[in-house]
């Protein structure tokens, strides 16, 4: 590129070293990444992305990527999700189930949903699994610098929009997000939806993925801005089991936060099959007892057999 | 006046960069050890490639990554990791952690967002604790600590399986007894040729050589797998993590 | 209703792959089948595997039919129209022996399945080795799906085909003895259980000669499966279960006989 101007460079030393770093850097490596900024050192200097050399990539990266218009092609991007999240008088509720799909098969059934960018902040998955987790972990980072600029910590409005405008700058790329930026600031409890679209959204109430409908018929009945701590968790936890149960790509297991005055707190892990034959516990407030969903439905139902004789 | 918009450049319109080479990967963590196992296997369409092409490789003393999917990108990836760790080693004259290997292909793998390596990653090895773990990865960096996972062509036969003998998903314990959490390093093996015996059976791309590596966390000795045969130790330390590769034939048809 | 296929699924499947929906697949069969000539008759030769795209579906199948005494065929492809088609002819060719009163000949069998299968343009996805002794000698044919067909002294069919025919080709030679000829179809269709994915498993043989047929169903095992190192059982209890009844399914009840005397039955 600038090999003219750089033979007339007097001296040969710098020159040469002047070659080398152009010669990595046309191959995406850096300086940064010989220490503990890892691959994300590569992101501060302006690292560009990798693209095919294609007319149109992403139409190339559809092709190879998208199940939805193509089954059988190769790479399988992890779907299916229900998700939700809601502001109430005491602080915000994050509640998630595990699943992740491709095609028809489970791929997993332990995927952590909640994705803890700092103490205060939490965003929760839904689309790609990879965009959502690379692309939040990388907020949590500018979270972090935002904090050792301005002595202050970062609204959640601040943060979510970063990564709205920093998926937006990739909008027609093929990135899929579908998150709920949950937190806690100044203003008290907060949560912003954010897509891949660049949608950006503030809201009391969002629930995001195939399952939401299902969750947000749960979820829509029983809430109130005055809810109690327990009656707000069992909310969450019972409209992600209506939607592991109705939805055949949501399932698996429960994960449920709590955001509060002083940062997020993980409340706990519930299977969804263990929900429908027990339910959370005896000391759960609301819940009914012997399940979610399987004694409402079956109690007294046991006409099929005729009453034992005795023996 | 020639209608414009038909006359257009010529375009690529099929470019096919990867293809799928069969065979199956799997790993077990155990209490203070892991297992990382791969067929030998490489194929295409109808066609044997190779009857040994390891997809498995170690990476320090503490990690071993195993690679399914598009051989060629495969390869590639763990040439760059295996680059980045030595970098890593002079910079800061240790070996990287296995949770940092596991951030570390995230981003690489992240790299490629819009030209993604069609490979399928499982990393093992031993945490800084102490701890047997398993990250399982999806071609474009989504990653997970997991205590089991298989992944490649028949990744569907055999994950049910382990979930079932790992997880005991489906089987209720005794009354008053529980599932353990952790089995001994003789079962996991056990259970991990039966994986694949069984895979052969049924797959075809499955098949030729097994290659299990075994990871054993610092102090552990190598109790109750000692005299296997075809054992070897690949180690470079000896009081340290050690790592061992056990190699085993599978059927040829 | 009319005789013979009915085609209305053909329109049907076309329809769906249109809209790029998933097409009903049927069983087809990689497959090595292998025929050749020999000093006195034919040896034919198969694999036993059977696939559904990468999975194996049966292990040791069957895939030397019956056509008649002295003619056997062997089938690649759609697993189910090598069955039916071979059984359709095999019938009818008894049949034409029944009412000629004679030998049924390997022409004859080739005949009436070439004409079927270019009656169906391909859609019978038959590949098959038809081989037999008549009183006009030994003969060896492969018919394809479309009904073209050749005549020769040593063919081999299905996705291993190239393996095997290239152990034909580096060993055949005329009048070999059956010895030598059957050590050199085991040669090939192993060729092909080794190397084509599509085959694997069993060498089943099948060797014709003027005098006597003989089927060799699993002639050659070289890919037995070895020992499982754990032994899978479940205890009693391990289903986990809603609610539990137990009930008396025995009904007993107490005969007090009416009346001094037995009813005679004599």
């Amino acid at each position: 590129m600038n090999s003219f101007a750089s033979r007339f460079i007097a001296s040969s030393a710098e020159n040469e070293i002047r070659q080398a770093k152009a010669m990595a850097e046309e191959e995406g490596l850096t300086d940064a990444m010989w220490g503990s900024d890892a691959g994300f050192g590569s992101l501060v200097t302006g690292h560009a992305f990798n693209v095919p050399a294609v007319p149109d990539p992403s139409a190339f990266l559809r092709l190879h990527t998208d199940d939805h218009a193509d089954p059988n092609c190769k790479i399988k991007i992890q779907h299916g999700t229900t998700t939700l999240a809601f502001r109430y008088k005491g602080g915000v509720i994050v509640a998630v189930d595990s699943r992740a799909t491709a095609g028809s098969y489970i791929a997993s059934g332990t995927v952590k949903k909640v994705i803890e960018i700092n103490p205060y902040l939490l965003g929760t998955m839904a689309g790609g699994a990879a965009d959502c987790q690379y692309w939040e972990t990388y907020l949590g980072i500018q979270c972090r610098l935002h904090e050792l600029r301005n002595k202050e910590r970062i609204s959640v409005s601040a943060a979510s929009k970063y990564l709205s405008n920093l998926v937006y700058s990739y909008k027609g790329m093929g990135l899929s997000m579908g998150t709920m930026i949950c937190g806690w600031d100044k203003t008290g409890p907060a949560v912003f939806y954010v897509d891949s679209d660049g949608t950006r959204l503030k809201g009391d109430l969002f629930s995001v993925g195939s399952g939401s409908t299902f969750a947000y018929g749960v979820l829509d009945q029983g809430y109130s801005w005055d809810m109690s701590d327990e009656e707000a968790q069992e909310l969450g936890r019972r409209s992600i089991y209506a939607a592991g149960h109705r939805d055949a790509f949501s399932g698996n297991t429960i994960n449920l936060y709590h955001v509060q005055e002083d940062g997020w707190k993980f409340i706990g892990n519930y299977d969804v099959t263990k929900m429908h034959y027990e339910g959370p516990g005896p000391d759960v407030p609301g819940a009914p007892v012997g399940g979610y969903g399987y004694d409402v439905r079956t109690h007294g139902r046991f006409s099929v057999l005729p009453t034992a004789v005795p023996a | 006046m020639p209608n414009m918009s038909a006359i257009v450049h010529p375009q690529q319109r099929h470019f096919n960069p990867y293809a799928e080479n069969g065979g199956t990967i799997l790993a077990i963590a155990g209490a203070d050890f892991t297992v990382i196992a791969g067929d030998t296997r490489q194929s295409e369409g109808y066609s044997i490639q190779t009857r040994y092409a390891p997809k498995v490789f170690r990476l320090t003393d503490r990690a071993v990554l195993a690679v399914n999917g598009f051989a060629a990108d495969g390869n590639m990836f763990v040439k760059k990791v295996k680059q980045r760790l030595e970098w890593y080693k002079h910079a800061h004259a240790k070996d990287m952690p296995l949770r940092a290997i596991a951030r570390l292909i995230q981003t690489m793998l992240y790299a490629q967002r819009f030209f993604p390596y069609y490979v399928y990653n499982i990393l093992g090895g031993i945490e800084e604790d102490g701890s047997g773990a398993v990250y399982s990865f999806d071609p474009v960096g989504s990653y997970e600590r997991e205590a089991c996972r298989a992944a490649g062509a028949a990744q569907s036969l055999v994950q049910p399986f382990l979930d079932n003998q790992i997880y005991f998903k489906n089987q209720t314990a005794a009354p008053g007894r529980s599932h353990p959490s952790h089995l001994p390093l003789p079962d996991v093996l056990s259970i991990v040729v039966d994986s694949f015996t069984s895979a052969t059976e049924r797959h075809i791309e499955v098949g030729d050589g097994l290659e299990i590596y075994i990871v054993l966390a610092k102090g552990r000795s190598l109790q109750g797998v000692e005299g296997l045969h075809g054992l070897r130790e690949l180690s470079t330390q000896e009081d340290g993590e050690r790592v061992f590769v056990l190699q085993r034939d599978l059927k040829k048809d | 209703m009319s005789a013979g296929f009915d085609f209305s699924n053909h329109s049907r499947n076309t329809f769906l792959s249109e809209k790029g929906l998933k097409v009903p697949k049927a069983t087809s069969t990689g497959t090595t089948i292998v025929g050749c000539l020999f000093k006195d008759g034919i040896v034919l030769g198969a694999d036993t595997r059977a696939t559904e795209g990468p999975i194996v579906a049966d292990k040791n199948c069957e895939k030397i039919h019956f056509i008649s005494d002295s003619i056997r065929c062997c089938g690649a492809g759609t697993a189910a129209d090598t069955e039916f088609i071979t059984a359709l002819i095999s019938s009818n060719i008894e049949l034409h022996a029944l009412s000629t009163g004679r030998k049924p000949r390997v022409v004859t069998a080739m005949t009436m399945l070439k004409q079927r299968l270019f009656q169906y343009q391909g859609h019978i996805g038959a590949a098959l080795v038809l081989g037999g002794v008549d009183p006009s000698g030994a003969h060896l044919f492969t018919i394809h799906p479309h009904g073209s067909t050749d005549k020769l002294p040593y063919v081999t069919m299905g996705s291993g085909s190239l393996a095997a025919m290239a152990v034909f080709e580096s060993s055949w030679k005329p009048d070999l003895s059956r010895e030598d000829a059957l050590k050199l179809v085991t040669a090939a269709v192993s060729a092909g259980i080794f190397n084509d994915l599509g085959s694997g498993s069993n060498v089943d043989a099948c060797v014709i000669t003027a005098t006597e047929t003989e089927m060799l169903r699993g002639y050659v095992k070289p890919n037995e499966r070895t020992q499982k190192e754990r032994t899978y059982g479940f205890r009693r209890g391990t289903t986990a279960w809603t609610a539990e009844k137990i009930r008396n399914l025995v009904v007993s009840e107490e005969i007090t006989p009416i009346g001094g005397e037995e009813m005679d039955t004599s």
